[in-house]
């Protein structure tokens, strides 16, 4: 019992592919106490979707928030196409052709539907900069009907629409670019089965396309094995797994959960005096 | 008609603004208009029309309920109540003259709340704004009077109040300071500073002075020739178009009211401002640059203030160091954006409501002094229309979002 205790979890270090689009190598990040990514390594190969996994609080949102320009690594480094990459901020990633759906949708409520969806990507007429907002409404309904979701009113504010429609105006601002990577943290949290299975349609049809290369966050575990090619699970900040979906199963994954949970325990257990 | 100038004259100190007699500092052009209780001469005579740019609630009930969905719609329809209760009760609240006398009761404000409503729909709020507008005549002051051109003079002191703004950003969007503490702190900052560079006295606001000419003017009566001389005072050009016009200050604004308000509905700027009050994280994960669209609609707001400050001393013709004052015209800039619709709480707001929400608080003070109301009286009138009017506001909205969703 005490090995089992003591035990570290595998830790999967730097793997490459000869067409990896983004590496990432030996990120960490804290904020203050608490460290949120101790060791992350992980590749992302061209047409490729990687789920990953993990559980709350493993540093899921935070490796993404780094890889989008949201946030800065503490240490580690990362390759675009082979090339070092340290972006400066969003918008700098974005014109790298990194674009992201964030866990909380960074959708503005006051907003219309259309301006969400061209945010930071407004079309705006010349010489004088006022919003072309005409175009961004056509564009936004061509954007819209492309992934299937029905919103019938794309000149409302975002705060009137339920949360799968607003889930679906994220997801649809991401897809709606010319980015070649796309993450996309939970993008199926606030959806209803019906809506759930269009976005998952939609990453199908991204993937048969082989233009875009996504990273995917997803909870349940049935959704991974339909959707993504490979899986990579953040443990306690570090990646306990990296396998192709073929070779990995359901109760694999929830193993591997259950015993990082078993462990931790033992180990609180283990300690002088408990927690 | 022989005509010549006989002095030159600044307005004596008695022109104070806010005073309850209604004279204006710098009498327009023309004559001695704005005076009030007197009837308006023959010449100058009673326009029904005036005022009734939009029309009387209830004449169109399809009107009204287009006006109702508009986010200034509830503050329209209170205003048009309460124009429409003056004129009922005065006999004179709607003509030319009393227009005229109205002008410097809204104009400023209207131009204060235009820059509030930028910071306040960050969901920010800027205090400063009563201490740049009493530092900034003051600069503008000692810019022109040791030698720089007036209008230099101005943008100098403009540029000041921007450098004002742009502190205030760094200390709220990048040190981390709530806006209340930090424009609080800039506020009596300001106010001290001109304090100290003024020695607290009154100055005469330089371009502003009253050129007084004699005219003889000749006048029939009962068949007789008779020849008076009368008085006309004159103000420079430069005077004229920095707030001294009788419609200068409304030109001034009207044209910020409508640049601001494309500004914030058509623009980039606009968009980013809403976005980052009404949802500051996802505006800075979305790529909007938080920060930058924070510190400029500080610039443009510390700004406001300035430019009312010198439109006003040029108007009066005094640059006077009176802390109180600011602080009073600091408020009404504030509650014209309050009243007008723009949310304190940010995300939402409207430039156009600002200048509607100054123009009722013009037409209360300015229809309470006709209806004779005791000076002592006014503030505590005004303070409960104030709450009177934001309560019918609430419910005139609720009407409004009913009207919407059904």
């Amino acid at each position: 019992m005490a090995d089992a205790a003591t035990s570290e979890p595998a830790v999967i270090g730097p793997t490459t592919a000869p067409d990896d689009v983004l590496r990432v190598e030996h990120l960490a990040k804290r904020f203050g106490p608490v460290t949120a990514l101790r060791d992350v390594s992980l590749h992302l190969r061209k047409g490729e979707v990687l789920g990953l996994l993990g559980d709350n609080g493993a540093g899921k949102s935070t490796l993404i928030k780094i890889i989008c320009g949201f946030q800065k690594q503490d240490s580690g480094s990362m390759f675009l196409h082979g090339q070092p990459y340290a972006p400066k901020s969003v918008d700098d990633a974005r014109a790298k052709g990194i674009e992201t759906v964030y866990q909380d949708l960074a959708l503005i409520d006051e907003l219309s539907v259309y301006h969400n969806l061209f945010l930071r990507r407004e079309h705006v007429h010349r010489p004088l900069p006022f919003l072309a907002n005409a175009q961004m409404k056509r564009g936004a309904r061509k954007a819209l009907d492309e992934i299937g979701i029905n919103i019938p009113r794309i000149d409302v504010a975002v705060a009137r629409l339920s949360g799968g429609q607003r889930q679906a105006i994220a997801v649809a601002r991401t897809v709606n670019s010319d980015a070649d990577i796309l993450l996309l943290d939970e993008p199926l949290a606030a959806m209803g089965a019906k809506e759930g299975a269009m976005i998952l349609d939609l990453v199908a049809r991204l993937k048969a396309e082989g233009r875009v290369s996504i990273i995917m966050i997803l909870h349940n575990y049935v959704h991974v094995l339909e959707a993504c090619d490979r899986v990579s699970m953040i443990q306690d900040g570090r990646i306990a797994l990296d396998k192709p979906t073929v070779e990995t199963s359901v109760e694999e994954l929830t193993e591997i959960v259950v015993e990082e949970y078993r462990r931790a325990r033992l180990a609180d257990q283990g300690r002088p005096g408990g927690r | 008609m022989a005509s010549g100038p006989t002095e030159s004259a600044h307005p004596g100190p008695g022109t104070e603004r806010g005073d309850s007699t209604h004279q204006r500092g710098v009498p327009p052009g023309g004559g001695p208009a704005g005076e009030r209780g007197v009837p308006p001469a023959g010449g100058d005579g009673e326009d029904p029309t005036r005022g009734r740019g939009v029309p009387p609630g209830g004449e169109e009930d399809g009107l009204l309920a287009r006006v109702l969905t508009l986010r200034e719609g509830s503050i329209i329809v209170v205003t048009l109540i309460v124009a429409i209760y003056f004129a009922l009760n005065t006999s004179s609240f709607f003509t030319t003259s009393n227009f005229k006398t109205l002008l410097p009761y809204f104009a400023p404000f209207a131009i204060l709340g235009a820059g509030e409503v930028f910071v306040m729909v960050l969901g920010e709020i800027d205090l400063s704004i009563g201490g740049t507008y009493l530092l900034a005549p003051y600069l503008f002051y000692k810019l022109a009077t040791s030698g720089l051109p007036l209008v230099p003079a101005v943008l100098v002191g403009l540029i000041a109040c921007m450098a004002v703004g742009l502190v205030n950003g760094f200390f709220i969007a990048i040190v981390g300071i709530s806006s209340f503490v930090t424009t609080l702190g800039m506020l009596f900052t300001l106010e001290g500073l001109t304090l100290i560079i003024s020695h607290g006295e009154p100055k005469s606001t330089p371009g502003a002075e009253v050129h007084v000419t004699t005219h003889n003017v000749e006048h029939v009566v009962n068949g007789h020739h008779i020849v008076l001389p009368e008085t006309v005072n004159h103000i420079g050009t430069f005077a004229k178009i920095f707030g001294g016009g009788v419609y200068s200050e409304l030109i001034w604004a009207l044209v910020i009211v409508v640049v601001l308000q494309a500004v914030l509905t058509f623009t980039r700027w606009g968009l980013y401002t809403v976005s980052v009050g009404s949802n500051k994280l996802g505006a800075a994960e979305a790529g909007v640059r938080v920060r930058l669209v924070m510190i400029r609609n500080f610039i443009l707001c510390a700004a406001a203030g300035g430019l009312v400050g010198i439109l006003e001393a040029v108007r009066s013709g005094t640059v006077q160091p009176d802390t109180a004052g600011a602080n009073e015209i600091l408020f009404l800039g504030i509650a014209a954006a309050v009243i007008g619709g723009t949310l304190l709480a940010g995300g939402s707001g409207t430039v156009v409501g600002a200048l509607i929400g100054a123009l009722f608080l013009g037409i209360l003070k300015d229809g309470l002094i006709l209806q004779g109301v005791n000076a002592n009286y006014l503030l505590f009138y005004t303070g409960l229309a104030i709450i009177l009017a934001m309560t019918i506001n609430v419910y005139v909205q609720r009407v409004r979002r009913g009207a919407r969703s059904g």
